[in-house]
């Protein structure tokens, strides 16, 4: 490899892991060689080093805590989720197709409508009320769930402040020259 | 969160599906709850909405254990929930129509490399501060750009899980995601001129 213009397209890839060694060993010692290709590589881990610290900057979000027996619950009542793809509007079709896509789907909406009905009725009878984070009554929503998560987050942020001094003293000096993920 | 969620065993995952097919709903409930974590992490890439959040994320549960049947144990149990999981939050970003993949992309010509250079968060700078303009950036990405970003940085994924998750070709990939790249940094850069190099 010896021009710019074969190397540039491929430095993307190369950080990303993504060349075999035959590909990266050429391409490595033009970087080695060539500034202007340096510096586009140089750039690209900048930009990488957003997501990085993004990436770890990430406080978990608070799972509610009945969440996965809520789930299982509707899963093993037959709930097939109400975001269903049955639902999304098909591109314009013509004539019978139409007419009978309608039907189909005004039959699923209003299967849908039961299911709804049934296992919000179901949830009443068996929830116990107000304790839970339930994000999926939109229409009973009365938890500032925003400020509830603004607030794990900060607690989480000032615990992983606390917890990562150390961890920062030892990567210190990796912050400032991104190291390559998988080089 | 508990260590089970962030250190999954395999095997074990596939003697929970077993006991769930056999028609064990507890054992579904372990699988959702070693799993929701992520889950919810994922969804958080796409929409701040913790309504939104909560909803895809349990869409994307049901819609596993509908086709709990069809897992086979070639994949960790992970991978398979996670192609489940983008589907159905690439399925409803499309029909929340906000996906102009048409108008974006031209797979064949890359933009020229600019010659204004990014540099790297300050230091200094809380990491906080840091995740913040970085996804107040992404938001301003079209959706197409926004989901391989997430795929790429976020989670990692290999080019060819994401053409696979997608539906397109290695070489889209590549070239969807030097253009995401690019324009993360023109918009990064037009927020934020102070983060700016000039060669
Ligand atoms: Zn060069």
């Amino acid at each position: 490899m010896n021009t710019c213009q074969d190397a540039r397209p491929m430095i993307p890839s190369y950080l990303d892991g993504e060349l075999s060694e035959a590909q990266a060993a050429p391409l490595r010692k033009h970087l080695l060689e060539c500034q202007p290709c340096r510096a586009t590589a140089q750039d690209q881990k900048n930009l990488a080093r957003w997501f990085q610290v993004a990436k770890t900057a990430e406080a978990p979000l608070p799972v509610p805590r009945d969440f996965a027996a809520r789930v299982a619950r509707r899963a093993f009542q037959g709930d097939r989720g109400a975001l269903g793809t049955e639902l999304a509007p098909a591109p314009a079709r013509t004539g019978a197709e139409s007419r009978h896509l309608r039907l189909v789907l005004t039959l699923t909406a209003a299967a849908a409508a039961v299911v709804l009905i049934v296992s919000m009725a179901i949830r009443q009878m068996t929830l116990p009320n107000g304790q839970d984070l339930r994000a999926d009554d939109k229409k009973e929503a009365v938890v500032p769930l925003p400020e509830a998560i603004q607030e794990l987050d900060r607690l989480n942020a000032r615990e992983r402040d606390a917890a990562g001094k150390l961890e920062e003293q030892k990567g210190a000096a990796q912050i400032g020259a991104p190291a390559e993920r998988r080089p | 969160m508990e260590l089970r969620a962030m250190e999954p065993q395999p095997a074990d995952d596939l003697c929970l599906v077993q006991e769930t097919l056999a028609g064990h709903q507890a054992s579904f409930q372990l699988l959702v709850e070693r799993y929701q974590s992520r889950m919810f992490a994922l969804a958080r890439h796409y929409t701040k909405n913790p309504v939104e959040i909560e909803d895809l994320v349990q869409e994307a549960f049901l819609k596993a254990f509908t086709r709990l049947d069809t897992f086979q144990h070639q994949s960790s149990f992970y991978t398979w929930l996670y192609r489940i999981a983008t589907n159905t939050i690439l399925d409803w970003m499309k029909r929340r129509g906000r996906s102009p993949v048409t108008s974006v992309e031209d797979p064949e010509v890359l933009p020229e490399p600019s010659k204004v250079k990014v540099a790297a968060p300050d230091a200094q700078m809380e990491r906080a501060e840091i995740a913040k303009i970085t996804h107040a950036v992404l938001e301003h990405l079209p959706d197409i750009f926004r989901q391989v970003l997430v795929m790429r940085e976020f989670e990692e994924m290999a080019y060819q899980d994401i053409a696979d998750v997608l539906g397109i070709s290695i070489g889209t990939v590549e070239s969807r995601l030097f253009r995401a790249r690019a324009k993360f940094k023109e918009k990064l850069l037009q927020l934020h001129p102070e983060f700016g190099q000039d060669e």
